[in-house]
């Protein structure tokens, strides 16, 4: 922490927030909100006078709200910077603080918060998590019984800098505990609660009970769990460590914890595995080792940093297992529990790779970004000939689409992201992406549409998350239809409507239209875009009575594989509840209407040749299908 | 950037592989016919499959090919995008062509993982995915990648001890660090601990 404060390249902005994250790797444009502390940086010494005479007292959430403090504060002593802030919802504006600071002149209640922008290369986010509240697990009676505490609060009663100077007491009665029981997985690895392992709390619990065995050798201690997990170097030999003390160690989760209501001690009722029956000890204090949630800001600073999140609400990784630090944004990384639940010494040596990641782009003179971008062809902008349109600016969430009436529209390349929300919304099919062109993701439909369409599903799929979470499916091996034909663009909105009728011309069978949940969006509002367009699309095929089902509009994460396999299966169910001749004669019914909505595909440049020679490799195709037959 | 756009006038010399993944892929469905298929498709003229397309003989045998049979495109049916793109990018670049005229076709994750008990689909569904792919290959143009400056400072969200750790490495390799903290202090959750496991040291 010192070395933090003292390191002259670190500029440490606490009491501030990230606000705003907008451009791109190596080119972050960030807008940080420094709050006002109302107490003057360059002034303040930390003497604490202030303090002293401030009349207000709150609880102090750093001593788990164990603890009061003043309006004017430090939330621990060693705090760094060592610079006292006003809680100003506390605040009663008596001004004694003001009077003690005397001449120092340090408290200034005319501050204001300041917005920043600071130019960033990139960015690592460690946030870190939050604790699990146990007061909906009535079974433990957390907050009815004083007795019951949780481990973070122990942590504050067992700490020299605590509240009780590092004397463990009875929150009932101040009398010190003699006969302590720890219970485990806490609100984790519990289905109603969070289905994951929460990491650290084994060695966590297994620390406290060896710290209060060495303070006090006769103190009685039971540690309450379902396995214990002890994977990292060290942890086994301080488990054996543990048990050789002394501290008993109970398998089983404890179904219910009773008090006494005279002397406020507890019982616990436990399954005890080892002795294959259900058991209850009495004790004097319990301390519930509490799952570790993702912290309550986190689906927010996701929006912020357009970065997903795993199920159980943690940031989403590239990959697991070869990208672990990367988030899907290129010069966004990620270090300790934001990520997911971690102990000290691998939150540490994350934030070293994460720095090492980070790294690799600003050591960098400048950094290679994908080439494709939208390109307007200007002769068909329709601008260019006077008439007023603007639509691909409308559309575009970075802004880089310079439009004026009177000349053709212009993509700024080093603006753009390659969504392609621009393309497809452009009436008069004047804007391309380059590696996406309406040539060959056409030329990719006709092939996947090649043999028998009507059994076919195309899905459509966004690069960053339902493409994702079709990768996901398979890793986890979700069955579904093999029916199933994928094709991949950046981003919904580049999900064109030509495309879905063209789908439908062939003949598909259904099609699905899937990208990421609107949170998500790897570019801004892209989905918002796409998912407008859905909706259209929808009314439309109702409107032709469609029958429902065949056209189905899904925004998938990359999380969820599950979701993506039982889409398909229902999509596939659908289709399998339709009797062929009925889907067929649909198909024969609205393939004019199709035909109607697509009469300019074939102006669109490189389509018509493209598509020319796809019909040779369908012919291929068939041939080829035929003569194994 | 215009010319970027047309039709590829050269003849068409696609190279298509088709990997194993070890029984991965070739457990559920033979890579050998879905090359034998792939080899009749126009523009194709050489396909083969390989035991894994990623490791070094895997893609010594594509730079190789590249030269041998003056590949102009490239198609790697294998695994997904997400994992290997990047790889095989890099290897028809080492051979001299350009990484965007290379395409893969997802038939791990999103074919024989998910369609395990369904060979026979898994099967059309490998040709079909390896077809679209040769489609969409003959239709790319070369790109170069797009320079970007790097301002050279770092943001680190959150002093707790990742994010101290984080801070200090950058700051240690002379880049400027803001470290931001949304509470009074930085130290996060380690700071309200008293020791710390195995070693129990002080945790501040």
């Amino acid at each position: 922490m010192v070395d933090a404060a003292r390191q002259p390249l670190i500029e440490v902005k606490t009491y501030t927030e990230v606000e705003k994250v907008e451009g791109f790797v190596g080119n972050f444009k960030v807008t940080l909100r420094e709050k006002s502390k109302y107490v003057r940086a360059d002034r303040c010494n930390g003497c604490g006078d202030c303090a002293k005479v401030c009349p207000v007292e709150i609880p102090n959430y750093f001593e788990m709200n164990l603890a009061p403090r003043k309006a004017i504060y430090i939330p621990m002593s060693q705090s760094v910077p060592l610079i006292y802030t006003v809680d100003l919802d506390a605040c009663i504006h008596c001004y004694k603080c003001v009077e003690a600071c005397g001449a120092l002149q340090a408290i200034d209640f005319s501050m204001q918060d300041k917005i920043v922008e600071e130019d960033i290369g990139a960015i690592v986010v460690a946030t870190g998590f939050s604790h699990f509240d146990p007061t909906p697990m009535e079974e433990y009676g957390y907050n009815r019984y004083p007795n019951v505490i949780t481990a973070i609060e122990m942590e504050r009663l067992n700490n020299s800098a605590g509240p009780t100077s590092g004397r463990l007491i009875r929150p009932s009665d101040g009398k010190v505990p003699q006969k302590l029981a720890f219970i485990n997985c806490v609100g984790s690895r519990d289905k109603r609660f969070n289905p994951g392992c929460s990491n650290f709390c084994c060695m966590y619990s297994i620390k406290n009970a060896v710290l209060l065995k060495q303070m006090n050798p006769n103190v009685d201690i039971s540690i309450y769990y379902i396995d214990i997990r002890t994977p990292s170097k060290g942890y086994e030999e301080f488990y054996d460590r543990a048990r050789s003390m002394g501290i008993h160690f109970i398998q089983g989760r404890p179904a219910m914890i009773t008090e006494d209501p005279q002397t406020h001690n507890l019982f616990i009722q436990s399954e005890d595995i080892a002795l294959g029956r259900v058991v209850e000890h009495e004790y004097d204090m319990v301390m519930l080792n509490q799952a570790a949630i993702p912290q309550p800001d986190q689906e927010k600073m996701s929006s912020v940093l357009n970065v997903a999140r795993s199920p159980g609400g943690w940031y989403m990784e590239y990959h697991p297992k070869l990208r672990p630090l990367d988030s899907p944004t290129d010069g966004i990384f990620f270090a300790g529990a934001c990520q997911g639940p971690k102990d000290i010494p691998a939150s540490v040596a994350q934030g070293s790779a994460a720095a090492s990641r980070a790294s690799r782009v600003l050591h960098s003179d400048s950094w290679q970004i994908e080439p494709t971008v939208a390109v307007v062809w200007s002769d068909r902008c329709v601008s260019a000939q006077g008439k007023p349109c603007g639509i691909c600016e409308r559309s575009c969430p970075y802004g880089a689409i310079d439009y004026q009436q009177g000349r053709a529209a212009e993509v700024i390349t080093a603006k753009c992201h390659g969504c392609g929300g621009c393309v497809a919304e452009c009436p008069h099919d004047a804007i391309t992406q380059l590696h996406y062109t309406d040539a060959q993701i056409l030329a990719q439909i006709r092939t996947l549409l090649a043999e028998e369409p009507h059994k076919k599903i195309l899905a459509f799929r966004c690069h960053w998350c339902s493409y994702g979470g079709a990768d996901l499916a398979g890793t986890s091996h979700f069955e579904y239809t093999s029916n199933e034909r994928g094709l991949k663009v950046m981003c919904s909105a580049r999900m064109d409507t030509d495309f879905i009728y063209e789908a439908y011309r062939l003949g598909a069978g259904a099609v699905l239209y899937s990208g990421c949940h609107p949170q998500d969006c790897h570019y801004i509002t892209g989905q918002v875009v796409g998912a407008k367009r859905a909706k259209r699309l929808e009314t439309i095929f109702e409107r032709m009575k469609m029958t429902p089902g065949r056209f189905r509009v899904e925004w998938i994460s990359a999380a969820e594989g599950d979701k993506y396999a039982h889409v398909l299966n229902e999509m596939q169910a659908t289709l399998d509840a339709m009797p062929e001749e009925e889907l067929l004669a649909e198909i024969d019914r609205l393939r004019p209407e199709m035909e109607k909505r697509l009469g300019r595909l074939g102006t669109i440049p490189g389509v018509g040749p493209a598509l020319d020679y796809t019909q040779g490799i369908i012919e291929a195709m068939l041939s080829k299908e035929v003569a194994v037959k | 950037m215009s010319e970027a756009l047309d039709i590829p006038e050269e003849e068409l010399r696609i190279g298509v592989y088709v990997c194993h993944c070890g029984s991965n892929i070739a457990g559920v469905i033979p890579p050998k016919e879905v090359a034998e298929f792939a080899a009749t498709l126009p523009g194709v003229v050489h396909a083969t499959d390989t035991l894994y397309a990623c490791a070094d003989s895997g893609q010594s045998l594509i730079k190789e090919d590249i030269k041998k049979y003056k590949l102009n495109r490239v198609v790697v049916s294998a695994c997904s995008v997400r994992m290997h793109e990047p790889t095989f990018r890099g290897a028809v670049a080492e051979a001299g062509l350009n990484p965007f005229l290379m395409e893969m076709a997802n038939i791990r994750e999103q074919c024989t993982w998910a369609h395990g008990h369904d060979p026979d689909g898994a099967l059309k569904k490998a040709k079909d995915l390896t077809a679209a792919a040769v489609a969409k290959v003959s239709f790319l143009q070369p790109l170069d990648m797009i320079r970007v400056p790097v301002s050279k400072r770092a943001l680190v969200i959150g002093g707790g001890v990742a994010g101290i750790s984080a801070a200090l490495d950058l700051a240690e390799q002379n880049i400027p660090v803001t470290l931001v903290e949304k509470e009074p202090t930085i130290g996060g959750v380690m700071a309200q601990l008293n020791k710390t496991f195995p070693t129990m040291d002080c945790s501040i």
